[in-house]
């Protein structure tokens, strides 16, 4: 289907300052962070403690460089929102995934066999995850200035516990543990700010941010009361365990040469290690290219590489953002906005062997719908591949493999089949999450009864 | 293979209708609002004519996913009849369907229906599942194959079948430096095919 057009102009006037800045801006690079999950045993504790958390969460764009400042995202999950007494029929306005939470979800995500909730990090998939806080800054120092806000706003408030936390820190050249860099796609907004693809026209605000016309021309289904949805929007979180050593030996045993080995690399995954896109250059890594934000994502598919001879139609970032390639469906309606961040320690460069770490990226993917968009992505785009005409197919890097996954590598004269794929990936972990607007969190802290 | 109850796919209650390996059935029954027959009539006509083929054939390009589909007025006008037969889960695709040619014709024939509010409308999900009637029994003679892949077979042996009206090709197999790839078994299953 053909990329649909805008219908209304950018004439939308977002409340910027009403939105939680987490949701708006891309991360520090470098960065360190913390994420929190927390359990409310008491509504009248956790209102409070959101009163106290107030001060300390930012909205808005970032007024100075996201390089310099620090900044804090609470956001809750529908088990978070009952615990803090939130009224029945406010609750019901919730949309059913969001209900249901990830977990429940499973099936329909992929998470199965070694990635089942079943065997899922306590706490994730319980119900006693409540509320999520993430702290990000550009070094440790600036991160415990973040953070003391927080620990004081606990100490201070009993009846509302840390029930798991994880340290995130950038690796060496902001690549994720299997050696490619991370963090250069990014859509535009209209009245928000632009994307880092000069070829992609900002997508409506409701996309992403709820109380705003979306690309269908409606507003999205937004929870009540108004105060409550309204520059709200949500997150799915994700831990992803990443198997690098796993994914270096099927690199290995799929090439005869280390060149050999970076291009098949670089055909999963649609760009190489330094980030440059196989469709601009897919011969070879190009670090120029790689670094340059104002060419490495400045691209589209369909009029130079429609059939994926430099770009698989089935490599991760292709699959995952098909941009104007052909595919069945409509790639504007299936955006979203991703803050990844790694955790665990980096394989050592050359080591085919598992040295039993736990590394990987604690993914998070905002959208203000997240059946079309997070679960539509993991569950047509990763999970299958018959929207590019090679059903049965999952995506290489992200998708669940038993270890009999296929990809087809087109290629002339005769496209390359990569067979028995496993899973370079684990889902250690995830929950859904509301991430309420500053006046939703004040309305939250205010909520009497 | 068994027939499945259709399993849902967005977080909405279950939905009506059958599955098949990759397909499922889809019947849609409402009520004609009085007087509106001949509009409907006429919508659909526009859509199935003769002169309208190749626009519809590029419509049913653009989806990707529909098997067939056909319109059944019935009961001296009052009822309406849709049923066809497509790849995954109607709802998952709901929004992009609305973006295209087909949504758009589906738009005017059904807005001759009782209560239907516009396929763009937010709450055309729940028009639906309220008038979906879910079928008894429902058979596919190819229940793996998407219509990416019968598009996709049908370019292939076009393809090979040109390739087998040309001389060269059959001097290519009497080519002794052929023997090896001929003898494998998966060239074998070629040559099977090939035999007529
Ligand atoms: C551990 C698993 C994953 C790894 C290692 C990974 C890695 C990457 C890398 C290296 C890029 C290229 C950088 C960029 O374009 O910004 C990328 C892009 C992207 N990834 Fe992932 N990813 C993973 C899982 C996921 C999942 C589960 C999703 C969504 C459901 C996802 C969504 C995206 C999106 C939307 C892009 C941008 C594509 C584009 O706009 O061209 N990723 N990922």
């Amino acid at each position: 289907m053909s990329e649909a057009a805008s219908t209304s102009g950018p004439g939308v006037s977002v409340e910027i300052d009403d939105i939680q800045s987490g949701a708006l801006h891309a991360r520090p690079s470098p960065y360190v962070g913390r994420f929190f999950l927390l359990r409310i045993d008491d509504r009248h504790a956790g209102r409070a403690m959101l009163g106290r958390m107030l001060p300390a969460t930012e909205g808005g764009l970032p007024t100075v460089n996201p390089d310099q400042g620090a900044w804090v995202t609470v956001a809750l999950t529908f088990q978070g929102l009952r615990a803090l007494g939130v009224p029945q029929e406010s609750l019901d306005s919730f949309p059913p995934e969001f209900q249901q939470g990830m977990a429940a979800r499973a099936e329909h995500l992929g998470d199965t066999g070694e990635s089942d909730p079943a065997q899922w990090e306590k706490p994730f998939g319980t119900p006693d995850v409540h509320m999520g806080i993430v702290a990000l800054a550009p070094d440790a120092e600036r991160l415990q200035k973040a953070l003391e806000h927080e620990r004081a706003a606990l100490q201070e408030t009993p009846g509302v516990e840390i029930i798991w936390q994880q340290e995130v820190h950038q690796l060496p050249g902001g690549r994720t543990s299997f050696g490619f860099r991370d963090g250069i796609s990014h859509p535009g907004i209209e009245g928000v700010g632009s994307g880092t693809n000069p070829h992609e026209a900002p997508l409506k605000a409701g996309e992403f941010i709820l109380g705003y016309p979306d690309e269908t021309g409606n507003l999205p289904p937004m929870p009540q009361p108004e105060v409550l949805g309204r520059n709200g929007t949500y997150l799915a979180v994700r831990k992803l365990h990443t198997k690098v050593a796993a994914w270096r030996q099927y690199l290995r045993s799929n090439s005869s040469s280390p060149e050999e080995e970076g291009l098949l690399g670089a055909k999963m995954v649609g760009r190489w290690p330094s980030g440059a896109p196989l469709t601009l250059s897919p011969d070879h890594d190009d670090e120029a290219l790689g670094a340059d934000p104002h060419r490495n994502n400045a691209f589209g598919y369909k009029e130079n590489d429609d059939r994926g001879l430099k770009c698989p139609a089935g490599a991760h970032i292709r699959r995952i953002n098909p941009r104007d390639a052909t595919i069945v469906g409509a790639t504007r309606l299936h955006r979203i906005i991703r803050r990844g961040t790694s955790y665990g320690p980096p394989l050592p460069e050359g080591v085919l062997e598992d040295d039993g770490a736990d590394r990987g990226l604690i993914g998070v993917f905002i959208g203000a719908h997240l059946d079309r968009q997070f679960e539509f992505i993991k569950s047509e785009w990763v999970e299958d591949g018959n929207f590019i005409g090679f059903s049965g197919e999952k995506d290489p890097v992200a998708g669940h493999h038993d270890g009999t996954g296929t990809m087809t590598v087109p290629a002339k004269p005769v496209r390359r089949r990569l067979q028995n794929l496993p899973s370079f990936v684990v889902t250690r972990g995830g929950e859904y999450c509301f991430l309420p607007s500053l006046s939703a969190l004040r309305w939250l802290s205010e909520l009497k009864g | 293979m068994t027939t499945e109850q259709g399993t849902t796919q967005s977080g909405q209650p279950k939905r009506p209708g059958l599955t098949k390996g990759v397909c499922s059935e889809f019947t849609i029954l409402a009520n004609i609002k009085p007087g509106q027959a001949e509009a409907m009539r006429a919508a659909i006509a526009a859509v199935s004519s003769e002169e309208n083929e190749p626009a519809s054939r590029a419509a049913l390009q653009e989806i990707g996913t529909l098997h067939d589909a056909r319109h059944v007025i019935f009961d001296s006008d009052t009822r309406y009849l849709f049923a066809s037969v497509f790849d995954g889960s109607w709802d998952t695709y709901i929004d992009d369907f609305a973006k295209t040619a087909i949504g758009a014709n589906l738009d005017r024939i059904f807005s001759n229906a009782e209560g239907f509010p516009g396929i763009k409308d937010p709450t055309v999900k729940d028009w639906v599942a309220a008038h979906q009637a879910s079928a008894l029994g429902f058979a596919t003679s190819y229940p793996d194959l998407t219509v990416q892949q019968i598009w996709k077979d049908q370019r292939a042996n076009q393809a090979f079948q040109e390739v087998l009206d040309t001389s060269e090709f059959r001097a290519a197999l009497d080519n002794p430096a052929n023997a090896a790839l001929l003898a494998t078994p998966a060239f074998q299953k070629l040559l099977d095919q090939a035999q007529g």
